[in-house]
């Protein structure tokens, strides 16, 4: 059995990565094995913090050869260092995961030694898993940069989801923090993975997929200068070349003394405003032109559809009972599953506000640009409006109150 | 008004939709309490095969999926789900078709309402459900559901812990869940003796500490902690004992 210091280390290095989530995998239990994906991702515990545990978040290493800026990891700094043997990591997960303690396992390392071997004793790791301990459960495997494509490609197969962290959002503010990490570095191995799945796909290939839940990938907000609309124009991009199926941002908060970083942080609010935004781009239909110019930040008021339609009042308000779906999703206040629920109900049924409501449609914001058999229940000026969407707003509170420099820590990320 | 009084069973359920499907005006209820007026009726149902098979045959025909739909309403702890099921019923054989995407129908509605509490448990319980494992390897999880669910639990636990043999109790409703590596059922347990394994406080241990140093202590929401992890389910989380 591990020890439990070294588990407390690797685990306190590994919790500022921010994707726990377990889902998109459907990987079937075998006769004698332990485990299966489910599709949705299931939460097996909440922390204080608000976050859930999904998956077992732990570095296998945390004694780095790099030395990035921003990381509590980097070579430089003076901070207790522990490794585990890739049998203890199979015996915990198997162990945990019996219990229904986790759903599968996030393994991630600092680079230790060179990035090759490192790769190696990861891959090493998840090929026992599966075939010595039979687990088929969900594992999400960090890629490390500068490692062999075959290598890479090995492990690929083994698991259900891989990530290169982006770590920063432009090229120039890699070079600055991360010097040895390279943009090619990051972004080849995503694109050679992206071609296998493709390839997997247009093959119709079923069984011993490349990562069935697909790739993700993180940045750190406001440690460089980049406006959100630059963010999100590469967020738009990776969605779009490399097929990604997350992108997770971090807001920066000084926790690391350097003359190459901000003081201060960027607040928890900018984080949300910019994942707002990637919903909108992923499952509603918005194009970043739409939502935010690249010179410019998003609005700290208002959310980013509260934005983009007091900026189009002309197109409201849009009658329910006739809108096409495209149309209903940008009506604020109105989400994807009540846009659903709406289209599928009038097939049957004229609705009225009533309706609505017993639907569990929340009009608070949305009565304002919509319209039901005609008649309109929202306010006719324009400023009243603009009131009521700032008011619900207001709710935001809880996360502006942790982006003090003082509660220092939160949000770092990544460690490779 | 007639108040139909079942068993709780699928089958005394259906004998009772059978029986009240032409009364204008009734009640169908398995609650034993329940407040009677003055010029009540009370039925009590019997079971009856021809009658269920009937009932079943009809929701079949109209709406192949609407079946599901009742046997997860049925386990809820609702007070109303039996009249729930039976409106939703008369209005599907009303129409005699599908009536599920109507979702403005009051029937559809509320039968909706139940539907979602009862699978946000089964969803919640597959993350929440917590294992331990005794001395003979078998792992044993008490707990005390909102709602009768063991046997979807049962569905779910035995497809992933293949080849592990394993009991889900539940202590409110005293049944029990057992799986033995190849197949699995359902039955009255009342109490049981435990004999922990000897790794079991350690993995314990361990998975507190785990608990504690993932968590980021400079952020804290428990509000939002208590909204996904309602507090009546922390009495069989190790993590939430402090001791």
């Amino acid at each position: 059995m591990i020890d439990e210091n070294k588990l407390k280390i690797l685990t306190e290095s590994a919790k500022y990565d921010v994707s726990c989530s377990s889902s998109g995998s459907k990987r079937a239990n075998k006769i004698g094995g332990i485990g299966n994906g489910s599709v949705g991702g299931i939460c097996h515990s909440f922390t204080p913090d608000g976050r859930c545990i999904s998956l077992l978040k732990i570095l296998m290493s945390n004694d780095c050869v790099y030395d990035c800026e921003y990381c509590p990891n980097r070579c430089s700094a003076d901070t207790p260092r522990a490794q585990l043997t890739p049998i203890e990591i199979c015996e915990l997960v198997i162990n945990f995961y019996k219990r229904n303690y986790i759903e599968g396992l996030f393994l991630s390392s600092a680079v230790f030694e060179t990035p090759n071997r490192t790769m190696e004793l990861l891959t090493d790791t998840v090929e026992k898993l599966r075939n010595i301990y039979h687990f088929n459960g969900y594992i999400h495997l960090k890629g490390i940069p500068h490692a062999d494509g075959d290598l890479v490609l090995k492990a690929a197969r083994i698991v259900d989801r891989m990530s290169y962290n982006v770590e920063l959002p432009s090229e120039k503010s890699l070079k600055l923090l991360a010097p040895q990490k390279t943009k090619q570095s990051l972004l080849l191995p995503m694109k050679s993975l992206d071609n296998a799945i493709e390839y997997d796909k247009q093959n119709k290939i079923r069984h011993g997929k490349v990562l069935p839940a697909g790739q993700t990938t993180q940045m750190i907000i406001g440690a460089s200068p980049e406006p959100d609309g630059q963010i999100l124009k590469l967020t738009e991009a990776l969605y779009r070349t490399m097929n990604l199926k997350r992108v997770y941002y971090s807001s920066y908060v000084p926790v690391v003394q350097s003359n190459k970083l901000p003081a201060v942080g960027a607040g928890l609010l900018r984080e949300h405003r910019l994942y707002q935004a990637d919903w909108l781009i992923r499952f509603y239909g918005f194009n970043v032109d739409e939502i935010c110019d690249a010179n410019e930040n998003l609005s700290a008021e208002y959310d980013p559809k509260c934005a983009w339609a007091l900026r189009n009042m002309h197109l409201f308000p849009v009658e329910i009972n006739t809108a096409p779906l495209e149309t209903l999703l940008r009506v604020p206040g109105i989400g994807a599953k009540s846009a659903y629920r709406i289209t599928e109900a009038r097939r049957y049924a004229n609705l009225d506000f009533d309706t609505l409501s017993k639907m569990r449609v929340v009009l608070k914001r949305a009565k304002h640009f919509i319209t039901c058999n005609g008649k309109f229940y929202g306010s006719d000026s324009f400023a009243q409006v603009k009131h009521s969407l700032l008011i619900t707003d207001a709710n935001n509170e809880q996360l502006s109150m942790f982006s003090e420099p003082s509660t220092a820590l939160s949000a770092l990320t990544g460690q490779i | 008004m007639k108040i139909f009084i079942t068993d709780g069973s699928v089958e005394g359920f259906y004998a009772a939709v059978f029986d009240a499907y032409f009364e204008t005006d009734c009640i169908i209820s398995s609650d034993r309490h329940i407040q009677l007026a003055l010029d009540n009726q009370v039925v009590n149902v019997e079971k009856n095969s021809e009658k269920f098979l009937r009932i079943q045959n009809s929701i079949n025909r109209y709406d192949k999926y609407a079946e599901d739909d009742i046997l997860l309403a049925l386990r809820s702890n609702d007070l109303h789900k039996e009249q729930t099921a039976f409106n939703y019923i008369r209005k599907l054989f009303q129409t005699k078709s599908p009536i599920r995407k109507m979702l403005s129908l009051q029937e559809v509605i509320e039968l909706n309402n139940i539907l979602y509490k009862v699978r946000g448990e089964i969803h919640r319980l597959k993350g929440l459900l917590r294992f331990m494992e005794n001395a003979d390897g078998i792992l044993y999880a008490p707990y005390t559901p909102d709602n009768n669910i063991t046997d979807v639990l049962m569905r779910h636990f035995a497809e992933r812990l293949k080849n592990q043999r394993f009991v889900i109790h539940d202590l409110k409703r005293k049944i029990a869940g057992m799986y033995n590596g190849i197949n699995w059922g359902v039955c009255y347990v009342d109490e049981v003796q435990i004999f922990l394994s000897e790794h079991e406080k350690d993995y314990e241990n361990l998975w507190k500490k785990y608990y504690s140093a993932v968590n980021i202590k400079e952020r804290p929401h428990e509000k939002q902690m208590k909204g996904s992890m309602p507090i009546r389910y922390w009495k069989f989380l190790p993590e939430k004992q402090n001791d």
